[in-house]
């Protein structure tokens, strides 16, 4: 008779631990969202949900969460809640939690209490100390439950009572900044919504090595989704702010689009474009792909097919790594220095694609190095076997078969080069244009060596990166302009991003076909 | 001529005839056309166009005649053309910083005090860290700038950057990480100029107005930024390592009965270690040498922050240096913009070494023990 009651107490016991538990994690996760977006100032103290501000609104959460997680605690220790908790939370824990006590602590006299240096470090050390050996010493579940638990009721009656607001100013010395109270609250909300949350986590599955994997999964899981949630909130920023004034008198029937077919023209009445900037961009792609690719292929098949493992192959592959992590800004020293006294004495859009190149060189080396590496053996003894010399092979079985490889190296090079600005700077610069460079048209054969000149190539021409980087320094004060740079931006974004997005997909692609 | 030992395979058989005594004259002719091109082509004369005619010529002959042999001498000059290319950066790069090298020698790194060890003085002092109009030129604060960006940058993008790689490779569902993956991928293909406009005309307002700054611009703001842009990179290099860990390891860890986390902390993450540190190695490569976001965003004054730990002040890095002056240096000014270039290139040199050092110990570790 007893053993079943008793089993259904128990089970009865766990579900109210684990929904408190839970109540304390869905309410952190709201907190912790809230206070995130008031960091950036987009909600404020003016800001009101159910009639109460903001900021008490959080702090009304946070110290339900705290009093829950207490109770957790607690519960858990006097035997209300059926757990299974080890008999400390580890060493690294009672620091982390010590590092925090010292912090709050030191805050608190120093700010609140106006301490001076060797009383605030006193009274810091003395609360961390406790704090540390309190939780070292405590069990498990009163040790990862108390600290935050109480850290985050005291934060909130910081914030409720009144003695943290929005007026609130610390200037640390030595620091030319002040942390003001409407940054301070919400950091402070987050952080401490993070710990408490971290507790309740523990708590849900009743502590020990499956807690712990609960608490830390949820931690790591926050972390993941928040990094994302802001690249891409970042985006979305750049694509709200950049649209409109790029698809301004935007038409499909008759097709008009002036700001990507018009160049900047300086008439107010005609809308600015970045024609000439794409087609600039346009133009050091493909030069930068005739100067950088063939050779990238022709060594990597090199490297593959033909060298043995030595010295010279070791020595290429310092060279490869290091062209591959040289600092753009470094070749576009090595450009200035190099290559605009040889071509012409000015920065001149040949100069850029040739930079370009050599960038691109190492990547597009990499990259097909492995696609050839990736054929299978199999391929090139089949081929002997028929009797089929080594070039032949080559050229015929192990080229094609590695050709989706090299293409995606080479888009996701190429989608890198464009938007690379430091370069440009130093050896093709080029401002804003009304004119599309001409190529093509100004091919000239001449009599004296070099026999064949270009005007086109030999001056700068305009680029999109570049055309950012001149909206800038022109100053963004000026009517329009920073429209015309969140246009700009926007393009950009669209013409690397595009870049990546089909040479991610081919990859995937050709992957899955592989092993398919 | 270095190219003729190539042949060696082809000669092995012993037969010296005619075929073989064409071949050797047309690599001849060949390296000896592209030579004389290239130091023509230095000295800056526009008669390397007339050798640059005739190695075409002879490569076009040889395509037709002997096409096997040619194909491996070209992507053979084309494997020799990385080191050339390396070598040509470092001389060249070199040689343009020389002459401020000659003139401030030590004092390159000399601060407004003299260093003194043990009364001995290690750099003498400069009367300013930069003056154009004196040829004075120290690099300290823009070391300084550099070194305080970058660690800013890293203490974002590795904590950060490696628990999220860690969600992707081993606690995400199979669908999340297919979608994701290829997301971040293509995150971290953000232009930095587009980081830096966001910076330049939102953050720095942002902060100055919420932090109540002294001035616009900070090397905080550059290196939130800067960390934010390499988050992505680290978080996809940490991933290829963690997957790349065999899945025997991390059996062996569950069938001994420790949870999933455990099996993590304790044997993915160490095993992946080196694969993880080499991500961020790579991400500090990249913060070192961010031009553009740190050019746009800072107010280029070349002193060291006062007090020196004050990282909401303006300063400058050595990548912003170059940036912002090179439109109005000529001669000894110029030369000094070329020693923050040898200084940032020495200096990634050695990372990217370290991370590749790194790597390759991984691969043996890894691929060793299977």
């Amino acid at each position: 008779m007893s053993y079943t009651a008793e089993s259904e107490l128990v089970v009865d016991n766990t579900s109210t631990a684990e929904r408190l538990a839970s109540a304390v994690v869905g309410l952190g996760l709201v907190t912790f969202v809230f206070s995130l977006v008031g960091v950036t100032q987009v909600v404020t103290a003016e800001t009101t949900i159910l009639g109460i501000s903001l900021y008490d609104f959080l702090a009304g959460g946070l110290l339900l969460m705290g009093v829950g997680t207490v109770s957790l605690g607690i519960g858990s220790r006097t035997g209300v809640f059926n757990t299974s908790p080890d008999a400390t939370p580890g060493a690294v824990t009672a620091a982390l939690f010590g590092l925090g006590a010292f912090a709050l602590a030191g805050l608190v006299a120093s700010q609140s209490l106006g301490l001076g240096t060797v009383g605030w470090l006193l009274g810091a050390t003395l609360v961390g100390g406790v704090t540390f050996a309190g939780v070292a010493l405590a069990p498990e579940d009163i040790g990862s439950t108390l600290p935050p638990g109480v850290a985050a009721i005291g934060v909130a009656v910081a914030i409720l009572a009144g003695i943290i607001t929005p007026a609130f100013a610390w200037e640390p010395e030595g620091f030319s900044a002040t942390l003001t109270g409407s940054m301070a609250i919400p950091l402070l909300l987050a952080a401490s919504t993070l710990v408490t949350m971290w507790g309740g986590a523990k708590a849900y599955e009743g502590y020990g090595s499956k807690g712990r994997q609960t608490a830390a999964y949820l931690l790591v899981g926050i972390n993941a989704v928040s990094i994302i949630a802001v690249l891409v909130a970042l985006l979305l920023f750049i694509a709200s702010k950049g649209i409109g004034p790029a698809f301004e008198g935007f038409s499909l029937v008759p097709f008009e689009w002036p700001f990507v077919t018009n160049g900047y023209s300086f008439r107010p009445e005609v809308v600015n474009g970045v024609f000439p900037a794409i087609m600039g961009t346009i133009w050091l792609v493909i030069g930068a792909v005739i100067t950088g690719v063939p050779v990238a292929v022709a060594a990597a098949i090199f490297l593959t097919e033909y060298a043995e493992q030595g010295r010279f192959v070791g020595a290429v592959e310092i060279a490869t790594n290091g062209l591959w992590s040289t600092p753009s800004v470094v070749y576009g020293l090595f450009g200035y220095a190099f290559l605009i006294p040889r071509l012409g004495g000015t920065t001149s859009l040949i100069s850029g694609m040739l930079v370009l190149g050599f960038m691109l060189m190492p990547l597009c080396l990499i990259t097909s190095r492995e696609a050839i590496k990736a054929v299978p053996d199999e391929y090139r003894d089949a081929s002997a076997a028929l009797g089929v010399s080594r070039w032949e092979t080559i050229r015929s079985v192990v080229l094609p078969a590695a050709m989706p490889g090299i293409l995606t190296g080479v888009i996701l090079g190429v989608g890198r080069i464009a938007g690379e600005t430091a370069p440009i700077l130093l050896v093709m610069a080029g401002g804003l244009r009304d004119d599309a460079p001409n190529v093509l048209g100004s091919f000239e054969f001449i009599s004296s060596p070099p026999f064949v000149a270009n005007d086109a190539l030999l001056e700068s021409a305009p680029a999109l990166p570049y055309q950012l980087y001149a909206t800038i320094t022109a100053g963004v004060s000026a009517e329009n302009a920073a429209a015309f740079g969140w246009a700009t931006a926007f393009v950009l974004l669209v013409v690397v991003l595009s870049f990546y997005a089909l040479g991610i997909a081919s990859r995937l692609y050709f992957r899955r076909r592989l092993n398919a | 001529m270095t190219e003729l030992p190539l042949f060696d395979l082809e000669t092995r058989l012993g037969r010296l005839s005619d075929v073989d005594r064409d071949i050797g004259s047309l690599a001849a002719g060949g390296a000896g056309c592209l030579f004389a091109t290239f130091v023509l082509f230095v000295l800056n004369s526009t008669l390397a166009v007339i050798p640059l005619i005739g190695f075409l010529a002879v490569t076009g002959y040889g395509w037709y005649a002997h096409q096997a042999e040619t194909a491996r001498a070209l992507t053979f000059l084309a494997t020799a053309s990385t080191i050339l290319i390396l070598g040509l950066i470092t001389v060249y790069v070199f040689v343009e910083a020389l002459p401020v090298l000659q003139r401030m020698g030590v004092r390159l790194f000399g601060f407004t005090e003299p260093v003194e060890v043990f009364g001995v003085t290690l750099i003498p002092s400069v009367e300013s860290y930069w003056s154009t109009s004196q040829h004075v030129y120290s690099l300290i604060p823009m070391i300084w700038g550099t070194f305080v960006t970058t660690l800013i940058a890293t203490a974002i993008a590795a904590p950060l950057g490696i628990a999220a790689a860690l969600f992707l490779a081993e606690i995400a569902p199979p669908l999340v990480r297919e979608t994701v993956k290829p997301g971040v991928e293509i995150l971290a293909g953000i232009p930095s100029i587009v980081y830096g406009y966001l910076g330049f005309v939102v953050l720095n307002t942002f902060l100055y107005e919420n932090l109540e700054m002294a001035n616009l611009g900070s090397l905080f703001l550059v290196g939130l930024v800067i960390g934010l842009m390499a988050l992505p990179t680290v978080v996809s290099v940490a991933d290829d390592a963690l997957t790349s860990v065999p899945d025997a390891m991390r059996d062996g860890a569950v069938a001994m009965g420790l949870t999933e986390w455990q099996t993590m902390k304790s044997i993915t993450l160490p095993a992946a270690l080196s694969g993880v540190s080499a991500a961020v190695l790579l991400g500090i490569g990249r913060a070192v040498g961010e031009t553009m976001a740190a050019t746009v965003i800072l107010g280029h004054s070349q002193v060291l922050p006062d007090p020196l730990q004050d990282v909401f002040d303006n300063t400058e890095t050595l990548t912003s240096l170059i940036a912002s002056q090179y439109g109005n240096a000529n001669g000894l000014h110029m030369n000094a913009l070329f020693t923050a270039g040898v200084v940032l290139f020495v200096t990634v040199l050695v990372l990217s070494i370290a991370a590749r050092r790194i790597e390759l110990r991984m691969d043996r570790k890894l691929g060793g023990g299977q």
